[in-house]
């Protein structure tokens, strides 16, 4: 009995750990790696201690908020625009996999302007609200105008797309101790700017070659790593060794994502790198999507709204302009 | 400054004093069995109950005209002593007061002049009596002073798992926390579950809700003021303590029998060695882990003449977490703490003029690094100050206790800086910026009792501070929000100043023995500001000065207080209701992230705004007898305006409290048991919760806080704690007790925090909110000895 009190003591402060040091690492964006060491073996700590002895499902009632309008559009480099439309949802409850995608806005206008022709989005399927453009491909150094005129109202968001900054070379190191587990690593001299923003994404060609998904590739499209978004705050004009450890998704249900390989590429992968580079409203909203997501559950933080570039709704519109290397981990 | 005009003229007409023969009776008030001096000791003329109170040195000074009397000295607690006095001449009586404790028996004493709470002009004024907090329940055992202040009216808790603590509305930052003089800045242990005064090493603690005293000054809401133990000068003697979370021990005694006399007192957690050997084996996942917290106490004080004495006293305190991982090179180091010195030197001009002269420093840390394999990372940030303080006490005759002096503070802040590096390469992350400032005050303070119905209490205090160069300003573009311009300061060179009147006036009016009518206005002034990124008050909060961005925030607060006492002073009630605004309150711009302020000054991203609030403070205590104890019930309402936050709309701050009560019980069933009971309850604090969310293809759900600032209320805080204290046999040379309490009695979970939790399954994602509850039914034994 006493012991029970005693662990739910330690459990209680373990909490407060947790949450502080996740607070403490969220304090440093560009410290991602940290971060995720920090989870996991404070998440190993806290089973020691009994995590969820103090904790209980509660019942919260917010006042219901109108509905907005929630805007997801990218343009890369010699690539056609492409725009999701949806709805904001009201926060609880759950949130059918269906619904994320009946909740989507068919039928609006959407429109790519830069500075000498207009392009008016198709909706790739009728019950979807996804739409490609056809004509203006991404040029580096361009602006690009978004439009969208949908239930009545009028949206607009602007972004650009910079020149590409090339890594001088990339390639995988074990981790630590481990012997067939690392991360992907590059050298990067910034260039002489001020304000250059990069977002980091991996995907791993091979195929696995056991498990459930035998025979699948083991990442269909590009993955940003965990705090993918940086910018040369820190480190203009420095030349240096940075590494990224793997990304997920939310909703994986890989085994890799769970286990020990989480976070880590394994010798043998052939990993494709594709580095971004991206405009500063475009950065702004990764680091602070980024940092609500890692933030998720911390008392410590005060909310952290989000920082978008749409004008009369919710989201980012954004340009790429990305770089792409091959390691092959080994 | 109309107000303030208004102020300076009432105060400066001064009466004419009276021009018959008159003589000076003075003295010291000392506690017979230690030495320790009585702050606090009613010293009147029976006759005509005027009279006076002993200074936080144990001084007292009374001027009358030449008349035959009989002087009373009397402390609740001691035996009351009486002396004929024929005044034809200065004369000097040192005293000593024997505790009642000893014969343990009923105090019957002419208590005319208990009635302090009615007749003095203060109000929302407490003061704690160590010995009875430490019979009352305590968390884990571990007797905390900032916890039981927390039980009186107008000072809400901020919750569990911290220390910081709100008065009338105003922010954590708004309490002067003072241990002998010196500034304590970040009063917790352990994030805020423990305070960093080990009540072992405590003399008294006053609490100063408003109206302070002119010979306070730099803070808007409260002074805390904290005393150390002289150390017995009788004889030589320990004490100490094992608790669950720490151990004490103290060592005092004289240096030269009633002339001088040293205590060292120190403390120290030892969970952490329950991580190492052999409890944990070697290499195992938590054996790299560490944490303590340690106080060390110390003071000297030698009498070197019937007119001069001086002290010397200092603390130190450190909370240490080490944590590292052992199958990678992942490891995290958190130091941060208290330092604090003090050399004080009273002096006796003559009977009637007293010095205190203090020099102090002040400092404190927190540092915090971090790193793996050869990347590695820094963050501190910090406080220093020197502090030269001169306070006189002029006591010209008795209707008069004139205080003045002056105070002149060298701060040094160093807001948050950080420092990383990979390998061999160091990142940029800005130059180590730090911010000085002169911080100088004179004051005068007046109390003047006009007749036996009215009493006058009134003070100025004029302020200056100064941040001064080195000093590098980032000016930055409002829309990239980069740096791109900077201004430099150099050496001395002024950066910004800003001075200020402070007036305060303090009215009694005696309806008759038995009760009183109160009322006051002040004026304060705060140069520091402490921006908090969260609403708990962290280890991680970086004090800032008052510069070129940031204004000085101010503060007025009316009080209004009725107090009556019934039942020969047995019972003790009261009701203040209290309105203050508040000026130039910071807070971080909305989306401020703190890599934001790489290359720039913090106080970039703070917005002002402003704030008010207003409340009633019912009270009533049961001083004597063997059942005693108090309620409280404050009702309160605390509001904050900021342009740039909640779109310019008035907000309720986290912790508004609409209803806070505390009830204290102490019941002395025998005279080794005594039984201990608090019960609390508070309106639930104030959350920002989103209001809606969007889910983005890579299934991230993002939360969208469009609306009310602090749209949530948690569920109220209620708790009760129980203890029993258990004296040991009476030995000649030796005392002992066992102190058995419990935390939160009928084990009320409590919310701390409410967080979402996501779920995401293959064709649903489920957002479910959970409460989490910090501290369930805990029991705690102590044990406590002194010989």
């Amino acid at each position: 009995m006493l012991l029970k009190f005693i662990s739910r003591t330690f459990t209680s402060l373990q909490i407060f750990f947790r949450a502080l040091l996740k607070f403490l690492f969220s304090t440093v964006g560009a410290l991602n790696k940290i971060s995720v060491f920090g989870k996991k073996y404070l998440l190993i700590f806290s089973i020691i201690f009994f995590i969820t002895s103090c904790e209980k499902n509660v019942t919260v009632e917010v006042p219901v908020a109108s509905e907005e309008i929630v805007v997801e559009g990218k343009i890369e480099t010699d690539d056609v625009a492409i725009v999701l439309l949806s709805h904001t949802l009201p926060f609880f409850g759950e949130i059918n996999t269906s619904e994320i995608l009946t909740n989507s806005i068919i039928g609006a206008t959407v429109i790519v302007e830069d500075d000498t022709e207009a392009d008016t989005l198709v909706q790739l399927s009728p019950l979807y609200g996804i739409y490609i453009g056809n004509k203006i491909r991404g040029i580096q150094g361009k602006k690009y105008k978004l439009t969208v005129l949908a239930e009545g109202k009028t949206i607009h968001a602007f972004t650009s797309i910079p020149q590409s900054v090339k890594l001088d070379s990339v390639w995988w190191k074990p981790d630590g101790n481990r012997d067939s587990l690392g991360f992907a690593w590059a050298h990067l001299t910034d260039p002489d700017t001020v304000g250059n923003c990069y977002r980091w994404y991996a995907q791993r060609i091979n195929h696995y070659t056991f498990g459930p998904e035998k025979g699948k590739m083991k990442d269909s499209i590009f993955i940003p790593a965990p705090g993918s978004v940086f910018e040369d705050k820190f480190i203009n004009t420095k030349s240096f060794d940075l590494s990224f450890p793997r990304g997920r998704f939310q909703f994986s249900s890989k085994e890799d994502d769970s286990n020990d390989e989480e976070f880590f590429f394994k010798r043998g992968d052939t990993i494709v790198l594709k580095f971004c580079s991206i405009d500063r409203a475009h950065f702004e909203f990764w680091r602070t999507e980024e940092t609500q997501v890692q933030n998720n559950g911390n008392p410590f933080g005060s909310p952290a709204p989000l920082s978008g570039n749409i004008e009369g709704g919710l989201g980012i519109w954004g340009g790429y302009s990305p770089f792409y290397d091959t390691i092959i981990a080994r | 400054m109309n107000v303030t005009l208004r102020f300076i003229l009432c105060f400066f007409i001064f009466p004419g004093f009276s021009f018959s023969q008159q003589f000076t009776i003075s003295g010291y008030v000392k506690e017979e069995s230690t030495g320790e001096s009585l702050f606090g000791t009613n010293v009147y003329i029976k006759e005509n109950l005027k009279g006076t109170t002993t200074n936080q040195y144990g001084f007292y000074s009374l001027t009358v005209p030449d008349t035959s009397f009989t002087l009373v000295f009397s402390f609740i607690g001691f035996q009351l002593q009486e002396f004929p006095v024929k005044l034809n001449k200065n004369i000097r009586i040192n005293i000593n007061l024997k505790s009642n404790a000893i014969e343990a028996k009923e105090v019957t004493i002419n208590a005319e002049k208990e009635d302090r709470n009615i007749q003095s002009s203060e109000m929302g004024r407490q003061t704690l009596d160590i010995e009875k907090i430490k019979t009352l329940p305590a968390f884990l055992g571990e007797v905390d002073i900032l916890k039981s202040i927390q039980l009186l009216p107008g000072v809400s808790s901020a919750g569990e798992g911290n220390s910081g603590f709100y008065v009338r509305g105003g922010g954590p930052d708004q309490n002067l926390i003072l241990l002998d003089e010196a500034n304590v800045y970040n009063a917790s242990h352990l994030f805020g579950f423990f305070s960093v005064f080990n009540a072992d090493a405590i003399q008294n603690v006053t609490l100063t809700k408003g109206n302070m005293p002119a010979n306070y000054g730099g803070r808007l809401s409260s002074v805390l003021d904290i005393q150390m133990k002289e150390g017995n000068n009788k004889r030589m003697g320990m004490q100490g303590g094992i608790g669950f979370v720490s151990s004490r021990f103290t060592i005092e005694g004289p240096i030269k029998k009633d002339t001088g006399s040293f205590i060292v007192s120190a403390r120290r957690t030892f969970i952490d060695l329950f991580f190492g050997e052999p409890f944990v084996k070697k290499g195992s996942s938590i054996s790299g882990n560490k944490y303590f917290f340690y106080d060390l106490n110390a003071k000297v004080n030698y009498r070197l003449s019937n007119k001069d004495r001086i002290f010397l006293s200092g603390y130190f305190g450190r909370d240490v977490f080490n944590f590292k991982s052992p199958d990678s090179e992942f490891f995290v180091k958190v130091p941060w703490g208290n330092a604090t010195a003090t050399a004080r030197w009273n002096h006796l001009f003559t009977d009637r003029l007293f010095l205190n002269s203090s020099l102090i420093y002040t400092n404190y840390k927190f540092e915090f690094e971090g790193g793996q394999n050869d990347f590695s990372f820094k963050l501190f940030s910090g406080i220093t100050d020197y502090n030269l303080k001169e306070d006189f006490t002029w006591l010209p005759n008795v209707n008069h206790t004139v205080k003045f002096g002056g105070q002149y503070i060298f701060h040094v802040f160093v807001p948050s800086n950080a420092t990383a590096k990979a390998g061999e390469v160091s990142f940029d992350i800005g130059k180590i910026l730090r911010q000085y400032a002169h911080d100088a005050a004179v004051y005068i303070n007046d109390e003047y009792e006009i007749n036996e119905k009215w009493l006058v209490n009134g003070g100025l205090r004029f302020t200056l501070f100064q941040q001064v160069g080195p000093f590098e300003r980032y000016v930055n573009d409002p829309i990239s929000g980069e740096a791109t311009d900077t201004l430099h300061y150099s050496q001395g060179q002024n950066v910004k100043t800003y001075t200020h009147a402070e007036p305060r006036l303090a009215l009694r009016y005696s309806i008759n023995h038995l009760s009183s009518l109160k009322a006051s206005v002040s004026q304060n002034y705060q140069y520091i500001h402490l921006a908090s990124l969260s609403s708990i008050s962290l280890p991680t909060d970086t004090w800032i000065p008052s510069s070129d961005k940031v204004k000085p925030q101010s503060s007025i607060q009316y009080a209004l207080g009725y107090f009556r006492n019934y039942n020969n002073n047995t019972y003790e009630s009261s009701v203040e209701l209290y309105y203050k605004s508040m000026q130039n309150q910071i807070e971080y711009e909305e989306g401020f992230l703190p890599e934001n302020t790489v290359n720039s000054n913090l106080d970039n991203y703070f917005v002002a705004g402003k704030g008010w609030s207003y409340g009633a403070e019912f009270f009533l205590k049961k001083n004597k007898g063997k059942f005693n104890g108090w309620i409280g019930y404050t009702l309160a309402w605390t509001k904050r305006k900021f342009p740039d936050l909640n779109n310019g709309k008035v907000f309720f701050p986290k912790y508004d409290r609409r209803h806070d009560v505390s009830l204290v019980l102490s019941f002395d069933i025998s005279k080794r048991w005594t039984l201990g009971a608090t019960w609390v309850y508070a309106t639930g604090n104030l959350n920002t919760f989103p209001e809606r969310v969007f889910v983005l293809s890579n299934g991230d759900i993002l939360e969208d806080y469009g609306g009310q600032r602090n749209n949530y209320r948690l569920a109220p805080y209620h708790r009760m704690d129980v203890s029993a204290t258990l004296k040991g046999k009476p030995h000649k040379r030796y005392e002992s007790s066992w102190n058995f309490a419990i935390f939160n009695v009928y084990n009320r979970y409590n919310p701390y925090i409410i967080y979402f939790d996501k779920t995401y399954s293959a064709d649903k994602i489920t957002i479910q909110a959970k409460q989490i509850s910090l501290f369930p039914l805990i029991p705690s034994v102590t044990y406590n000895f002194k010989f």
